[in-house]
């Protein structure tokens, strides 16, 4: 019986060769595995076999038959395709895509340096836009006539409200709502009103970043800096402190990374000095934590300002600020 | 703020380090440097030369050819001065050498040229040309520097003949705007002293001996805005030029020499920082000087020969009659020095940084004097200002003598500070131990005066520092640890207490519903200005009148700050038509409502709040599809933004003025936004006929119901049924009815859906055809065909009564 099998699937594989549709394919499919078909004929013989047969030739029987189906099923295909192929289906022309919108780059950014500072621990806030002349300086040390209020040319509305000049404004909100220790971020527009050009505009990105609780010191905040910056270039970062004056921190820092483009041998990126400024920081002045309702003696802490506007033009090389605010499809389909 | 390195090199010696170093260690140290300029590395290559001949160019007519002697060659140049003459000693940029065209613009390097078909080997230069248009004034454009009365060797480099051989570092104003004794060389070279170990010398001024031939007296009325006053009267001056060194020293800070009395005062407003006056003392009556403020509105002219009206509050010297000059900022052109000056009344004094500050602000005049008083100078330096313009206006007028007693009137405010730092405070701070030796010996050289007792530093402040900057142990803390430097210190991660996390759902939802709009519904973010386009609001019938205003705005044009995002959308979608044809925007921000209070308080006081600053989400549909099917594009974002949220707002059609047909959304009776078409004839799409759809929702209201908890439902365990059915209606029917209807005809029906609506062939006019399949499921059993078809006959019935609809 098995030699019986053998020959009838050398004899398929023969006429198989000629199979040229699949009208005639189907002939042959009947001339073997139909209800009258030649295995199907050998197959049913199985059941007459001796009982101690019946096993090993009926498995060996299922096993041809599998290979049969097999062997028909692959070549209906190649037939298909065949087929198919020849009435011209270009399988290069684009799928059938749904139409996407895009983010503004800010957004990105903005959600790129939220989960770093989420991952450590920081909460995410968000404040006015419209604020009082309190949160904005006097709250943060900067008190009337105060010349720093010169270096910021702030846009101020009929009534004597003004528009924040700084994220800087929820340091003492946030101290009054949350106590400490406390760390946040809060991200946002600001505004001043300075003359614009190519990297400057008058409503720009701002990531305030606050950290209050006993024993702050400046090293924590150079490690905390040198940390998110390291995951925010996805590289290690050099980061160094010199100082830098501003009413609401003493001491005050300017924060520089070392030039990634050229890796602090000078290039044209950081104007040859191997740093790039990055951003104004340092330890909380005790008369912001006491407007915040804290204990100088008790608490400190430090807190920084990214400017994420120039983060933005850096990571993608934009070269004109005032494209983030232009609404222009053309800028911002490239995001 | 310039600082030159030859000045601070007559108060210490520098240690040998290049100029690269010194820029370094003051950055990392005290200020922010700007650049490095090198005065011999600018006028490289420049060389005096002596014109040996003269031709007029063959074919221009204002050019000459000169030859140019420059030792060890001659040069041919051709060049347009009007002042040439053979035998005159010149100023020769040779090739290679780097000026100025005209005096403007960048830097260029010259080149081998021909001129109108003449060679031409560099240029002759007018000082303009070559940065030295403070040196040598010309007087016209076409002017050539004339150095023969310099008399420099031919072909000596003119950086050595002119004694320019400083090297200037500029730094940053900004930077030490809270340092009133960084702003003379003196101060920056008491600083550099700390920085390098190196000892600084004392200042010394000589006493002064005065012939008290007249009596100057001074009456400061004004105590509160003058906290010190001190003037001279020096007789027998000759108005004349400076010395060289004298005027090389004001070039290298960047300061035009005029004589040798406004020099010297400007020498030591360069020097100690103390701005200085000279007035002609023919000008002043009585020689009496008077400190008192000004009558609003009165007229006065200063020195630069403006007509000023004056502010209230303006600080004024006068004499006896009339101002002479606004304290602290400009002087008078009554009484300024001339040519023919001989007495002249000095002043030297301390003005409060507020008043100088605001009176400067109101003018919108600024000066380095009033730059210098807004700083809070120390009024010690007043009295070393004025010994030391005595000595050197002596020194430099052989004749002059001091004619008056020194006059002091003293009302400074100023007191000693002490403070007491525990030396834990700096290692807390630092975060790491400091040896005590490092912190006195870093003290000492700031030339604080420190006691040591109880590991703590019991610290007097010398007054130079002790006018604003230094009051409290951090600013301590700050002084030694900028010169220890920070980038001596380690890096170290702080160890901090967990708290509960205060999530802002907010600020969540908004970074999903921007992905939500830009990455499945095909809009893209834009960002806008907070300023309303005023013609676009206009359009939209917005009053401006209930928009907050801005006092100061950066243009008319932005003069009101949005209470709707929409104006500014509808005017970027209007300006991207130019490049696209459909497309879709949204902006999530803050809007500002003048008449509205918000959330956010003005003080601790929480008495007052600011004005209502909900966040908006706004979008503009941009479509070439009809009017109806772009309102429906619109709509079915809503739907599907309302899915999404799991909100259960509702939509009533509501009139708005620019408008063409619109809905507004509400929450229980709480009204979150409104969407709907545009008028066809505000929206200016030239060519290409657009349909013009917007949605706006108070993010900030709406967030408070989207419903992100879900509750499981066991799955069906029946099969459902679904039917098709197709009416007739008159045109008139609405959609929202039938469906409600057809819901209420039995709890078995799960689902409406309308997949058709047709009117046209084989539909009467005014009739349409409404087709919708229904999804019938019972919970309990499986629904039998007859069951079906006895609620399909229902439905029929209710529909054909309520609606007169006819099965098609």
């Amino acid at each position: 019986m098995e030699k019986k099998l053998q020959e009838i699937k050398q004899q398929m594989l023969d006429e198989l060769d000629s199979v040229k549709d699949s009208e005639f394919l189907a002939d042959l499919k009947t001339k073997y595995l139909g209800r009258k078909g030649k295995l199907t004929q050998v197959l049913k013989e199985v059941k007459d076999l001796a009982i101690e047969e019946k096993p090993r030739m009926g498995k060996l029987a299922n096993e041809f038959k599998k290979e049969f189906t097999d062997v028909f099923q692959k070549t209906e295909r190649i037939i298909k395709d065949k087929k198919e192929g020849g009435t011209g289906f270009d399988a290069t022309v684009p799928g059938a895509r749904n139409k996407i919108g895009h983010l503004h780059p800010a957004t990105i950014i903005q959600n790129e340096i939220e989960d770093i500072f989420v991952q450590m621990g920081f909460g995410v806030y968000d404040g006015p836009q419209v604020e009082s002349d309190y949160y904005n300086f006097t709250a943060l040390n900067t008190p009337e006539d105060h010349p720093a209020r010169d270096s910021q040319d702030t846009f101020w509305l009929e009534g004597g409200l003004l528009m924040r000049s700084q994220t800087s404004n929820l340091q003492v909100r946030m101290l009054e709502k949350y106590g400490a220790p406390f760390r946040g971020i809060f991200p946002g527009r600001v505004f001043r009103n300075e003359a614009t050009d190519a990297s400057h505009d008058h409503t720009f990105y701002q990531l305030e970043g606050l950290m209050v609780d006993k024993g702050i010191n400046i090293g924590n905040l150079i490690s905390v800096m040198k940390s998110t910056l390291s995951a925010m270039f996805q590289t290690d970062v050099d980061v160094r402190l010199r100082p830098g004056f501003f009413p609401f921190v003493e001491p005050g820092f300017e924060l520089d990374i070392k030039c990634l483009i050229c890796d602090g041998k000078g290039c044209s990126v950081c104007s040859q000095s191997g740093w790039v400024e990055l951003m104004p920081c340092g330890m909380v002045h005790p008369e912001v934590l006491k407007a915040g309702g804290l204990d100088p003696n008790e608490y400190s802490g430090f807190a920084f300002g990214l400017g994420f506007s120039r983060l933005i033009m850096m990571k993608y090389k934009i070269d004109d600020i005032r494209l983030l605010q232009s609404g222009d499809l053309r800028f911002l389909r490239q995001f | 703020m310039y600082l030159s390195l030859n000045w601070v090199k007559k108060h210490l010696k520098l240690p040998n380090i290049d100029a690269k170093q010194l820029a370094l260690d003051l950055t990392m140290s005290t200020v922010e440097v700007e650049g490095v300029m090198d005065q011999s590395e600018s006028l490289k290559d420049i060389v005096a030369g002596k014109i040996t001949e003269l031709t007029k160019h063959p074919n221009a007519d204002r050019l000459y050819v000169c030859q140019v002697d420059i030792g060890e060659k001659e040069e041919q140049i051709v060049c347009g001065g009007n002042n040439l003459k053979k035998g005159m000693t010149v100023a020769l940029a040779k090739v290679g050498s780097k000026v100025k065209w005209h005096g403007q613009g960048e830097l260029v390097t010259l080149e081998k040229t021909k001129i109108r078909g003449v060679e031409s080997n560099g240029m002759i230069a007018a000082s303009s040309e070559i940065g030295l248009g403070n040196l040598f004034p010309a007087e016209s454009e076409n002017e050539i520097l004339d150095l023969s009365s310099m008399r420099p060797k031919v072909g000596q480099p003119l950086a050595e003949a002119l004694k320019l051989n400083d090297i200037v570092i500029d730094i940053d104003n900004k930077s030490i705007n809270h340092r009133p004794d960084l702003w003379g060389q003196y101060g920056m070279a008491r600083e550099l002293a700390a920085i390098y170990k190196t000892k600084l010398k004392e200042y010394k001024v000589a006493e002064l001996e005065s012939k008290k031939e007249i009596k100057l007296r001074v009456d400061v009325e004004d105590k509160e805005n003058c906290y010190r006053y001190l003037g001279l009267a020096i007789h027998g001056v000759k108005v004349e030029e400076s010395p060289w060194w004298l005027k090389v020293l004001l070039e290298s800070v960047d300061i035009r020499p005029i004589n040798n009395i406004v020099d010297v005062t400007n020498y030591i407003m360069y020097e100690l920082g103390q701005p200085m006056h000279a007035f002609d003392a023919k000008q002043i009556a009585d020689n009496h000087i008077v400190v008192k403020q000004a009558i609003k509105g009165d007229k006065f002219v200063t020195l630069d020969g403006e007509k000023r009206k004056l502010p209230e509050g303006a600080l004024m010297i006068a004499d006896s009659q009339r101002n002479v000059a606004l304290a602290g900022i400009m002087g008078g052109q009554n009484s300024e020095i001339s040519n023919d000056t001989t007495n002249i009344i000095l002043e030297s004094a301390n003005f409060k940084a507020a008043s100088v500050r605001r009176t400067s602000v109101a003018l919108g005049l600024r000066s380095e004097s009033s730059t210098r008083f807004e700083k809070s100078l120390d009024p010690v330096l007043a009295e070393m200002a004025i010994k030391k313009a005595t000595e050197m206006i002596l020194a430099l007028n052989k004749e002059a003598y001091v004619a008056s007693e020194l006059v002091d009137v003293d009302n400074n405010p100023f007191k000693e500070i002490n403070i007491k730092v525990p030396e834990a405070l700096i290692n807390e701070r630092f975060g790491q131990i400091i040896p005590t030796a490092e912190i006195k010996d870093i003290l000492k050289r700031l030339q604080f005066d420190i006691k040591y007792k109880a590991k703590t530093f019991d610290i007097n402040v010398p007054s130079f520092r002790a006018t604003k900057d230094i009051s409290i142990p951090e600013d301590i803390v700050e002084e030694v640890a900028r010169i220890y430097r920070y980038d001596n210190l380690e890096s170290k991660l702080p160890i901090v207490s967990l708290k509960k996390p205060e999530i802002d759902i907010r600020l969540q939802e908004s970074k999903e519903i921007k992905k939500f709009l830009a990455c499945s519904q095909n809009y893209h973010e834009i960002y806008t200005y907070p300023f309303t386009d005023q013609i676009w609001a206009k359009r939209l019938g917005f009053d401006l009148g209930k928009h907050i205003k801005v006092a100061n705005p950066f243009s008319p044009e932005q003069a009101y700050l949005n209470i709707s995002l929409l104006p500014n959308l509808l005017k970027k979608a209007e300006e991207n038509l130019r490049w696209y044809e459909e497309f879709n925007i949204f902006e999530l921000e803050r809007t500002f409502d003048k008449n509205s209070k918000g959330s956010y308080h003005t003080d601790p006081s929480k008495k007052k709040f600011l004005p209502k600053q909900d966040k908006y989400l706004v979008g503009v549909e941009v479509s070439k599809q009809s009017a109806q099917d772009t309102f429906l594009s619109v709509k079915g974002l809503l739907e599907t933004m309302k899915d999404y949220w799991n909100i259960d707002w509702e939509i009533e059609e509501v009139e708005l003025p620019f408008a063409e047909l619109a809905f507004q959304v509400k929450q229980q009776q709480i009204i979150l936004g409104n969407f709907g078409i545009l008028n066809s004839d505000l929206f200016d799409s030239g060519d290409t006929k657009v349909n013009v759809g917007f949605w706006q929702l108070d993010f900030t209201a709406t967030t408070k119901y989207i419903n992100r908890a879900r509750k499981f439902q066991a799955l069906a365990k029946f099969p459902s049924i679904e039917r098709d059915m197709a009416l007739v209606v008159d045109q008139s029917i609405k959609w929202q009815d039938i469906e409600n209807e057809v819901y209420k005809a039995s709890s078995l029906i799960k689902l409406v859906e309308l997949f058709d609506i047709y009117t046209g062939k084989n539909v009467d006019k005014g009739q349409k055809s409404i087709a919708f399949h229904i999804e019938f499921r019972s919970d309990e059993r499986t629904l039998l065909a007859e069951d079906i078809d006895k609620l399909m006959g229902k439905i029929e019935d209710i529909l054909s009564k309520k609606f007169k609809a006819v099965l098609r």
